[in-house]
């Protein structure tokens, strides 16, 4: 490379007036203009959608509270009412920004290997999980958590366990956290903000204090990969085996 | 004629408003924009609206600083909550079941009191939503506790959103003037 060739690759043209600047400078030397492509979004386009995402939440909240501690809601029907509300919800609010939350929905690259891997740290921590959670809840409660009962001696009980504890979570809440409210989140927010919210967020609304130990790591871990990654599909998949071991467990 | 400074002498100098190192025959800074062979007018009319922005941010900065206190005050108040259960269940085997929840509460606001200064957006979302979501299953439990010590429920949710909004405010002003 020349020395004028090199000159020229460490220089960039002004937006405005096309002047040599150098590579890292905010403002143009020569007509003042800022350096800033990328164009910054107003206040109240921001704070629409921080309004948009609470109300996601809060419709979240409500469903889960009352499915998890209103004993009237703990029955079959309402468990599959709520699980199906919960899964148009999510994709109704996935799809209302559609154009900007579809690039998630892409699994570019595909690997094996990869897959294989973020698999083996599903399973791996859902075991660590497994343990300290039934010690923690043995030595403060003094009992043993039993999910579910009424799916007990039920012919495809094993199969319902396994599709609402493994498939629907898994699906949905990566798409409704890590798809859109990660997604729409990083419009308001730099990257590292946006991913502690969606996690803190996503850990608190089990409900269960106790589990926010490893919920807030797992969902930080959820959420580097999908950012890493590009793609919801590793994230799906690795909240589907961490699920599944859980319920291999319930079912032992 | 006497304001016209020679562009000899600018060579190597510092930029008036913001202090980094400014370039022979650049006619605003580079990394403020600040014009520096400008009239006086354009130099005044820049050096006010740099104020502005300074003075929105301090104003900003302390709507922040008051949710932060917020989240601090639960933080307290989540404490003693623990102590006086603590008081009343001491004969309760269960005890522990009680206590424990109200203290990982206390101090996960704690927590984010602690670090809204560093990242705003995310603490003050995070408590909001950590604040709503007690009050949903305390509402669940009773629904009588919606109602009591409503003012200051309204109070509390009125700072954190006023803090969220301040945070979002600060951080395109940050953007916009390029401060780090």
């Amino acid at each position: 490379m020349t020395t004028h060739e090199t000159y020229i690759a460490e220089k960039k043209a002004c937006i405005e007036c096309g002047t040599l600047i150098g590579l890292n400078c905010k403002f143009c030397g020569s007509c003042g203009k800022k350096q800033s492509i990328e164009d910054e979004k107003s206040f109240e386009s921001k704070w629409t959608l921080i309004k948009q995402t609470g109300l996601f939440y809060v419709i979240l909240i409500s469903l889960c509270a009352a499915s998890n501690f209103i004993p009237y809601f703990q029955t079959f029907g309402w468990l599959l009412f709520v699980e199906i509300a919960l899964a148009i919800i999510t994709v109704a609010f996935f799809a209302y920004n559609w154009a900007d939350n579809k690039t998630v929905l892409v699994w570019r690259n595909f690997s094996f290997q990869k897959l294989c891997a973020y698999g083996a740290i599903a399973v791996i921590s859902s075991v660590f999980v497994h343990y300290t959670v039934g010690w923690l809840n043995f030595t403060i409660y003094n009992k043993q958590e039993v999910y579910y009962t009424f799916l007990r001696g039920n012919i495809f009980g094993e199969f319902i366990l396994i599709f609402f504890i493994a498939v629907m979570p898994a699906l949905f809440e990566e798409l409704g956290f890590r798809g859109y409210m990660l997604q729409t989140l990083l419009k308001v927010g730099d990257a590292e903000q946006s991913l502690y919210i969606s996690a803190f967020l996503f850990a608190i609304l089990h409900m269960s204090f106790i589990s926010l130990f490893w919920l807030i790591p797992f969902a930080i871990l959820q959420g580097l990969v999908r950012l890493k990654e590009n793609t919801l599909w590793y994230g799906v998949m690795m909240h589907f085996f961490f699920n599944l071991t859980a319920c291999l467990f319930m079912l032992s | 004629m006497e304001n016209v400074i020679p562009a000899e002498a600018k060579a190597d100098e510092f930029c008036y408003a913001c202090a980094s190192k400014v370039v022979n025959d650049d006619v605003y800074c580079t990394s403020c924009g600040y014009p520096l062979k400008g009239s006086e007018f354009d130099q005044r009319t820049f050096m006010a609206r740099q104020q502005n922005v300074h003075i929105d941010m301090a104003e900003f900065n302390q709507k922040i600083r008051r949710a932060g206190n917020t989240l601090y005050y639960l933080a307290g108040l989540f404490v003693v909550f623990a102590l006086v259960s603590f008081a009343v269940n001491k004969d309760n085997p269960n005890v522990l079941g009680i206590v424990i929840p109200l203290f990982i509460l206390a101090a996960l606001f704690l927590a984010l009191g602690a670090y809204s200064r560093k990242k705003p957006l995310a603490c003050l979302v995070s408590g909001l939503a950590l604040y709503i979501i007690v009050q949903v299953l305390l509402a669940i439990s009773n629904p009588i506790n919606l109602a009591s010590g409503i003012i200051w429920k309204i109070l509390i949710i009125g700072y954190l959103i006023n803090g969220i909004k301040s945070a979002i405010e600060i951080e395109k002003i940050k953007k916009e003037n390029n401060i780090a």
